[in-house]
């Protein structure tokens, strides 16, 4: 008899390594799609905000087949997990985009103004001033979206990422016992979203504390 | 054009100070400037001289331009038609200002707004020294020792290892005017600087501006505060509807104004 909890437990690696590779590049990407967005040149703005919601409008299962067995077996060839990263991280740029943008806003015209009449130019008004300050609105939302994004790589077992859903699937068919398998599986996902969660509203709170307005 | 900045000032005993540099080119001209909200003018065409170490009060009520008016002089708002020359720089208002061109006018003017707009995330030392550091191209040494100096000018050297939001209203506008100052601009331009304060800490604001006039700084004051306008500046420009409807040396112009419009202005303000 093989036991099912160490064989489930081999896909934590894989399902953090999704999570982390994934929301990695959509951090990284998110920037410039906001930034694009944001921008004053009318066709960059367009093309921007064409691919904030072209992602958005497509389930992640939809776009992941499309990685990986469109561009994957026809251009490039991809394992599932590159695959998954790419469609996960592709489509956390858009949240995350959405979510920089949000924060951009909330910094406000006055600081914006204040930055402009101190001639200090976009790129620091951007970097001293308006990031550092969209930061600590983003982040809130940026960790519930990681979150989210930890649930969400359950849906590269649909493409063979031997992650912990699809470890879930083959020891619930191995044992003929769905039940156990499953809720062990939830529980799993649970312990790994609280100590998030939690770290994330601590990071906060260190932030606000620092500047109270 | 105006040439109201040639004319002979009140020198009164203990009334403001009179103009120095009667000969000496304007620092800031204006011609014709107009800026337009969609169907509502805000700015009509104005034409308007400054000299260097003049102090102009602008006033008005509300909607009448002034803060507009004052915006396009650094542009952050762009105006539609006219020409602003600060120094040796010019902008025409058909043509977009190109980066280094915009990046000249700021560095000249100096900019206090009504709402402080200071960095919440930055202590008050790093809110002075920032723009000497990526504007100025100072080492963060020389910036930080420059801001102290500031700083105790504007008697807030206690102050510069706190965060803005530890400092009052009052404070806080001081922390403006020295982060204004390190840019070592020619003119400052204040948009209502006392407005969104009580009246005592609004005097502690005025009191700090007053001694920068006497250093002999250029301003331009947007204010509804019509004695320290009355004392302080040495011209007052009236404004109503996008337009100057007066202009003159400050106590004649106070006390014995020649439009109606002017007339009207002043005793609804000053028998509030």
């Amino acid at each position: 008899m093989w036991s099912y909890p160490a064989f489930l437990v081999s896909g934590l690696p894989w399902t953090l390594s999704v999570t982390a590779g994934a929301f990695a590049i959509g951090a990284l990407i998110g920037l410039p799609v906001m930034l694009a967005e944001e921008s004053t040149f009318a066709p960059l703005r367009l093309i921007a905000r064409t691919y904030v919601n072209l992602v958005r409008a497509v389930p992640p299962i939809v776009w992941l087949f499309i990685v990986y067995f469109g561009v994957g077996s026809d251009l490039l060839r991809l394992t599932p997990f590159g695959a998954a990263v790419i469609g996960l991280g592709l489509i956390s740029s858009a949240h995350l985009a959405e979510i920089y943008r949000g924060g951009m806003i909330s910094v406000g015209k006055g600081q914006r103004e204040a930055a402009s009449a101190l001639n200090l130019g976009p790129v620091y008004g951007f970097i001293d001033v308006m990031a550092p300050q969209a930061v600590r609105v983003a982040l809130p939302p940026s960790a519930g979206y990681a979150i989210g994004l930890l649930k969400d790589s359950a849906i590269s077992s649909a493409i063979g990422v031997p992650e912990l859903t699809e470890r879930a699937n083959e020891a619930a068919q191995a044992t003929l016992t769905g039940l156990p398998v499953y809720v062990a599986l939830a529980a799993i996902y649970i312990l790994m979203s609280v100590p998030v969660a939690w770290l994330a509203r601590a990071v906060d709170t260190r932030l606000r504390a620092k500047v109270a307005r | 054009m105006s040439d109201h900045a040639d004319s002979a000032p009140s020198t009164a005993a203990g009334g403001p100070r009179p103009i120095r540099h009667t000969n000496a080119a304007p620092l800031i001209r204006l011609e014709g400037v107009s800026k337009h909200y969609g169907d509502l003018v805000a700015v009509d065409g104005v034409d308007l001289s400054v000299h260097p170490g003049q102090v102009l009060a602008v006033i008005g009520p509300s909607g009448s331009g002034k803060s507009t008016l004052l915006r396009c002089i650094n542009y952050l708002e762009r105006p539609e038609s006219g020409r602003i020359t600060v120094g040796d720089i010019r902008l025409d208002a058909g043509t977009p200002p190109s980066r280094a061109e915009l990046s000249v006018l700021r560095r000249r003017v100096g900019m206090v707004f009504q709402s402080f707009n200071l960095f919440p995330h930055l202590t008050v030392l790093q809110n002075v020294s920032l723009a000497q550091r990526r504007v100025l191209g100072r080492n963060r040494e020389d910036a930080e020792r420059r801001s102290a100096d500031l700083l105790a000018t504007v008697g807030l050297a206690d102050k510069a290892h706190q965060y803005p939001s530890r400092c009052s209203g009052g404070q806080q506008q001081r922390i403006a005017i020295a982060r204004a100052l390190a840019l070592e601009p020619s003119v400052m331009l204040f948009d209502e600087p006392t407005s969104s304060l009580d009246p005592e800490l609004g005097l502690e604001v005025l009191t700090v501006m007053r001694d920068l006039a006497k250093a002999g700084m250029t301003m331009i004051i947007v204010t509804h505060e019509m004695h320290f306008a009355e004392d302080v500046s040495n011209e007052v420009v009236v404004m109503a509807n996008g337009r100057i409807v007066e202009h003159g040396p400050s106590r004649e112009l106070m006390r014995n104004p020649k439009q109606e419009r002017t007339r009207r202005f002043l005793s609804a303000v000053l028998n509030r």
